[in-house]
């Protein structure tokens, strides 16, 4: 069976030549992985087809420099050799050989692993004296041979590589096995893929620039790995994650430690109270040549070299002068070494001409900007540079030698114009890896057929395993006017009086979206990367197919649905749980209502409700009088729920907040202004109720492995911010426990002004870390608690169709079922570590998916507000209310926008704000003076103090930017309350931010229409892309709970501008 | 650079086994005529020999006899030419003194001892080359010794390891498989009966995992007594052609 062979490795340990020597065991029968094979390959898994023109084998030196065309999914049937892998291991290390074996995985890529250095027939040792690359060429042409006879020649078999004497060696050896070089098979194969050849050309180009360095050397070496893990070890080096100050990207970059656990550990190896918090590094020296995200080690400096945390803010790139607003010396370090890079795809910004002139001609080198300002300038070599100035185009890092001053990359694609909307939109979404392609040929294939010419129908076969409930319950679901999307639908009746007294039966229908979507079928591998729905200010992105996500899983009124469904046996006076029942069911929603009509009839006002509108008075009357009665009944038991869950602790922190935002969303404002309904609240409550019901019993089940989701709790130097902030205004917090914090919340009112409760939730929230799911075998048991919702358990199971979290919970739930049944396991249940890792890359979507929502309405603010002339125009000057004090200027929010920022009172000149008589400031010479609630600024006209909570009236403009996103500038013009005329304040005020996000919309639509005619282009958004904005905003219950989860940015952002910004624009962009 | 990878996502190891298969194993008997029996064992790169005195009077100080069964003397040591780097002292180290007290046990629970009162046998085993599993070498080696001196044993003491990657049981690791800092378990078998020799495990391992794990070296232990008795059987033959039987 087996025949040993002996080879010869040369390798070194601990820098000593040692000769070792090792067995490498031939076999016959090594699978091939082809449709095609004639000899009964134990071909399993992915397997490639028959169906391509050739299959081609990228050779060592391909597979470790190109790799990137290789991963276009055009390009299908590769085989990639055993030894163009081990070359990648070797060579490019553990995170490009990772990539290449989840490409390997992927069945959606075509391409499969060929183990040719163990098939006795394709495997040649390496000969005395032969170079490896040679011989690694060598290899990979036998392999190819081989391949091409064990298919009995079927498929023409292509080798490509860089190595031209391989060319003329090889290509004329044997028939039907060609050997190109790299760019030749582009473009003798692929002449419709432009965007691999470009992509080829840059990185050839790169690759030949990296020969010509210069010697001088910018930074220090890094140590060597061992030397670093010793250090890590021995406690000499700290390793943590590097993160750079946004605001200080040339200074400031802070390193935090891994994870919680290791602290406890780190706090040992250092009794120095100071290193509980973040290492500081400073400057670019010290930094050395790590980039934000980067797993580094770093090297505590003596502590005469300490420095503090700069305080002040920051105007745009103005560079800090002196030292005296620097908080106390904290840890500093500097970089020794790097143990994983962590790069990901940069969108930079070509710079235009005048500033690349002084570089050679036809191979330029040139230093782009890229548009996340925590990212060092990036040195990419092109001859496009002038068709790209002022575009804005993807790059990847390749390298960063101690050489070089910047980091080395090259050019991947281009996005088009800096500043054109789509561009701008397109940036935002590369910039959070968030990868969005049209839905494949394939995937649609999958799905379910539903045209107006056949119909989707109910399957008998499903009627039967089945709950049926169109007859006996009473379904309706509340959404938001015009919602296409259901994805949750409610019941309520009530049963026949128990032993303990009278009872309610409360169901919950969620659209059974697993029925549809089997594990592991390609619709479910992509909704599994996506891992979310994604909204930007404008447009989203789904997580499934329009024909799924619109239509078969939409619970919409008056058809037949799949769902899956949570219902209890409750007392109707205690709302004590007698029973639950969990299943799968077949329902017919009755009813498809809009919250203001539901909310109508709950207070008894007439309403048209339009599926009645056809019936005869009386019958109406009667069905009316049904459903409202369904109504008032699930408004009692979502009080009595409520209550329940207050008595635990739960925090209204976003009652307050989502009161102001909905305002200023279209949808809800244009009908009730300022009120938020008691039935919004209503259908939250019932969806948590259900996802906590649905989390105990899938935990109860799979102890190990349920996905769950809990929100730990903040840690209590978080709140000194707050407790601060209240104590101006004399209230106290306290922050012992959720329901402590809950309770002095809501005692601190200031009744003059509304404003200042609401800021104050605001900063709670703040002090907040994100709920994350979980795997249930990866915490312990205490840790499952849900801080936000005072709930023990807690996981996603209502929204199926934009979260990927609850399509697991709904498998999960189904083999929870199926195993009371009795039916066993019938499949093996991804195990805790698998499912944590889901967990993993879904909260990490969820981060990207949250960022890009409020980048783009940034964007959006700033597109609206760049056609004002700031002087004139009355909507650039409002009214705002100071929230924090800084050694400089105030954080302040803007009511009628929801937008937060920052203001200086002290500008580059030294000048500081000062107030004239009639209440307007300007700018004069003075000295600025920070005191804990106010803060004072003295010029020889007098003194001006700025109070927190005191409103002021600011004027907003854009502070534009060419390689960054643009700004929002505020300035303040009076420290008085703003005064506009009310009767134009109102209605714009109504108008808010969703009728900016519209204006700016329609203007670059017209300019881009106007642009178009000159150019006879086509259309920038697709036809498909318009069909896929089924309802322009998720329904309400969606923004309920994204703010009752409290899930907020991450702490990095509140540093010093902006950061509380996110919250609050989280909330008004989730709507 | 990455670490090894020691099984990859097709099931090959670094030297292109799958999980559960073994090193190829050679053997000879009766290699020297001074020595009452003697071995040589090759599996994979890793080469043993042990040789075989006795019984005989227990030499040296008489306090050691047992008056009831055979005192087993045991000797390991590796050649100073056996691994990458030269090695400074062949025996009399912790780890040699730890393997010849090792294999002391193993045979004590494998030789009818008690057929011998008052008497001692004598194996010595030299590692010539090493490549991982130099334990269940030597064992191996040993017991052909054994036979070859015609020495009763309950029956073949076999002896393999195992390891643990990526939730799969590994047989007979090399030596690259070992120092790679995973679970690395030893099992001496008497295959017929199922009896457990010794039984012996570095690193930490799930306890969920041991039995999968003892499952595998129980496999390939068996696997090692069948060419063991191959071996056994074919020298049988060579030496009775010999002597005209």
């Amino acid at each position: 069976m087996i025949k040993t062979e002996k080879v010869l490795h040369l390798k070194s340990s601990r820098g000593r030549k040692v000769r070792v020597v090792r067995e490498h065991y031939l076999r016959e029968h090594v699978p091939c992985y082809s449709s095609l094979c004639q000899a009964q390959c134990a071909n399993e898994g992915k397997v490639l087809s028959g169906e391509v023109t050739h299959y081609v084998m990228p050779d060592a030196g391909v597979a470790r420099d190109f790799m990137e065309i290789l991963e276009f999914r055009e390009i299908q049937g590769i085989v990639f050799t055993q030894t163009a892998c081990q070359a990648v291991q070797h060579s490019r290390g553990r995170r490009q050989y990772n990539r290449l074996r989840s490409l390997l995985k992927d069945p959606r890529h075509h391409c499969i692993l060929f183990a040719n250095e163990f098939q006795e027939y394709s495997y040649c040792p390496r000969e005395k004296g032969e170079p490896q690359d040679k011989w690694q060429t060598r290899c990979v042409y036998h392999a190819a041979v081989w391949y091409h006879d064990h298919l009995a020649g079927l498929k023409p078999v292509v080798m490509i590589t860089e190595d031209q004497t391989a060319v003329a060696e090889y290509s004329s050896l044997n028939c039907g096995v060609y050997v190109l070089c790299t760019q030749e098979y582009l473009q003798t194969f692929w002449p419709e893929l432009q965007a691999a050849l470009e992509l080829y050309c840059s990185i050839a180009q790169s690759l030949q620039e990296k020969g010509s360095e210069g010697t001088e050397r910018e930074y220090t070496e890094h140590l060597p790995a061992e030397v670093l893990e010793a250090g890590i070890k021995s406690g000499r080096y700290i390793q943590g994650t590097l993160n750079v100050n946004k605001h200080r990207a040339q200074h400031e970059a802070f390193v935090r430690f891994e994870g919680s656990s290791n602290k406890s550990s780190e706090l040992t190896v250092h009794p120095l109270p100071e290193l509980n918090s973040d290492v500081l590094v400073c400057g670019g020296k010290n930094r050395n040549r790590a980039v934000h995200g980067d797993m580094v080690a770093v090297e505590l400096l003596p502590k005469g070299e300490w420095r503090g945390r700069t305080t002040a803010l920051t105007e745009g790139q103005g560079e800090e002068k002196g030292d005296e607003t620097q908080s106390q010396p904290m840890a500093t370090g500097r970089v020794v070494g790097i143990l994983q890079r962590n790069w990901r795809d940069y969108v930079v910004t070509f710079p235009p001409k005048e500033e690349t002139q002084s570089q050679s001609r036809n191979s330029q080198r040139i230093l782009a900007t890229p548009w996340d300002q925590r990212i060092p300038k990036i040195r990419i070599s092109t001859q496009q540079a002038d068709k790209l100035q002022d575009h804005r185009v993807i790059v990847r890092l390749d390298s960063w030698d101690s050489t070089s001053l910047y980091p080395n990359g090259h050019s991947v694609r281009v996005l088009g114009r800096a500043g054109e909307l789509e561009t701008e939109v397109q940036t935002i979404l590369i910039e959070n890896c968030i990868h969005v392609p049209p839905f494949s040929e394939a995937q649609l294939g999958e799905m379910p057929v539903s045209s107006p010419e056949s119909p989707w129908s109910v399957d008998p076969a499903e009627v039967i395993t089945r709950r049926d409930l169109r007859k006996t319950h009473l379904v309706f679901s509340i959404d938001p006017r015009g919602c296409e999307d259901v994805d949750d639908t409610l019941s309520v009746r009530s049963l026949p009086p128990g032993p303990g007294g009278q009872r309610l039966e409360l169901g919950v229908h969620i659209a059974d979206v697993t029925h549809f979507v089997k594990e592991g079928s390609l619709t479910d591998l992509e909704a599994r990367a996506r891992a979310t729905t994604y909204y930007l200010a404008d447009r989203r992105y789904d997580m499934l197919p329009a024909v799924l996500s619109a239509d078969l899983c939409s619970l919409l009124g008056g058809v037949d649905r799949y769902a899956m469904s949570v219902m209890w046996d409750l007392d109707a006076q205690t709302m004590a749980v007698n029973n639950v029942w969990y299943g799968r069911t077949l329902i017919q929603s009755s009813y498809q209502l809009y919250y203001e009509l539901a909310q109508a009839l709950l207070n008894g006002e007439e309403a048209e409700v339009p599926e009645l509108a056809h019936l005869p008075p009386g019958e109406r009357d009667a069905k009316l009088a049904q459903l409202t009665q369904a109504l008032e009944t699930l408004t009692h038991v979502a009080r009595q729920l409520r209550a329940q869950r207050d008595r635990g602790g739960a925090l209204e922190l976003e009652g307050v907040e989502v009161r102001a935002q909905l305002d200023e969303d279209r949808n809800i404002t244009a009908l009730v202004p300022r009120q938020p309904l008691e039935v919004h609240e209503t259908v939250a409550e019932c969806m948590i109720y259900a996802n906590h019901w649905v989390a105990r019993k899938i935990h109860e089940s799979f102890p190990q492995q349920a996905l769950l989701r809990h929100h730990p709790p903040p840690r209590q130097e978080f709140f000194n911010q707050l407790q601060d902030s209240a104590r101006a205004r004399g209230f106290t917090i306290d922050t012992r426990s959720n329901k402590a914090l809950a309770d002095s919340l809501d005692r601190a009112v200031d009744p003059q002004d509304p404003l200042v409760n609401r800021l104050l939730r605001v900063m709670a929230t703040m002090a907040m870390s994100n709920a994350l799911y979980f795997s249930t075998g990866a915490c312990p048991v205490e840790q499952y608690y849900h801080y936000g919702l005072a709930l023990d358990r807690y996981t996603h199971f209502t929204s199926p169709i934009r979260r990927y979290a609850d399509m697991i919970v709904h498998r999960l739930l189904t083999a929870a079922i199926a195993m009371e049944k009795g039916a066993g396991p019938a499949k093996a249940r991804a195990s805790n570590k698998e499912l944590e890792e889901v967990a993993q890359q879904i909260n990490n979507k969820n981060r990207a998916a949250q960022h890009a929502q409020k980048v783009s309405t940034e964007l959006f603010q700033c597109l609206y507000f760049r056609d004002k002339d700031p002087e004139t125009d009355e909507r650039c000057v409002a009214d705002a209310v100071i929230y924090t004090i800084r050694a400089n200027g105030m954080l302040v929010f803007i009511p009628r926008y929801g937008l937060k920022g920052a203001v200086y009172l002290k500008n580059r000149e030294g000048q500081v704000v000062s107030e004239r008589q009639d209440g307007g400031c300007d700018w004069q010479t003075g000295s600025l003076q920070r005191y804990l609630d106010h803060i004072t600024t003295t010029t020889a006209a007098g003194t001006s103090t700025f109070n927190l909570f005191q409103h002021i009236t600011v004027r907003i403009s854009v502070q534009p930017s060419r390689c960054h996103s643009d700004t929002i500038r505020l300035e303040v013009v009076s420290n008085r309350p703003h005064q506009a005329p009310e009767t134009q304040a109102q209605p714009q005020g109504a108008r808010g931010r969703s009728q900016l996000v519209q204006e700016v919309v329609r203007q670059a639509e017209e300019a881009s229409q106007q642009a178009e005619e000159k150019r006879g282009r086509a259309p920038k958004l697709s036809k498909e892309e318009r069909e896929f904005r089924q309802s322009k905003c998720p329904n309400l219950y969606s923004l309920l709970e994204e703010v009752r989860e409290l899930a907020l940015l991450d702490l990095a952002a509140c540093g010093a501008g902006g950061g509380l910004g996110a919250a609050a624009q989280a909330c008004a962009t989730s709507a | 650079m990455a670490g090894l990878e020691l099984l990859s996502d097709q099931g090959y190891r670094l030297d292109g086994r799958k999980a559960a298969e073994l090193r190829k194993v050679q053997a000879r008997m009766g290699v020297f005529a001074q020595a009452d029996g003697s071995a040589y064992i090759e599996q994979g790169n890793t080469k043993a020999l042990a040789v075989v005195y006795g019984p005989h009077e227990v030499r040296g100080s008489r306090s050691k006899t047992l008056h009831d069964r055979a005192v087993i003397n045991c000797q390991y040591s590796m050649a100073t030419f056996s691994t990458a780097e030269r090695k400074r002292r062949p025996h009399g180290d912790r780890k040699s003194t730890e393997m010849s007290l090792h294999l002391k046990q193993t045979f004590e629970a494998a030789v009818l001892t008690n057929l011998y009162p008052r008497s001692q046998i004598d194996i010595y085993v030299k590692i010539l080359q090493s490549d991982g599993g130099n334990y269940s070498a030597c064992v191996n080696a040993a017991t052909l010794a054994v036979v070859d001196a015609g020495i009763p044993m309950r029956d073949y003491v076999c002896a393999c390891t195992a390891g643990f990657v990526d939730e799969t049981p590994l047989a007979d690791l090399c030596h690259a498989e070992e120092s790679g800092g995973g679970t690395s378990l030893a099992l001496a078998l008497l295959p017929r009966g199922g009896h457990i020799a010794l039984l012996q495990m570095d690193a930490r391992l799930h306890q969920d995992h041991l039995e999968t794990l003892m499952e595998a070296a129980m496999t390939a232990c068996k696997g090692v007594s069948k060419v063991l008795d191959e071996v056994v059987r074919q020298h049988l033959q060579v030496v009775s052609a010999l002597t005209g039987e």
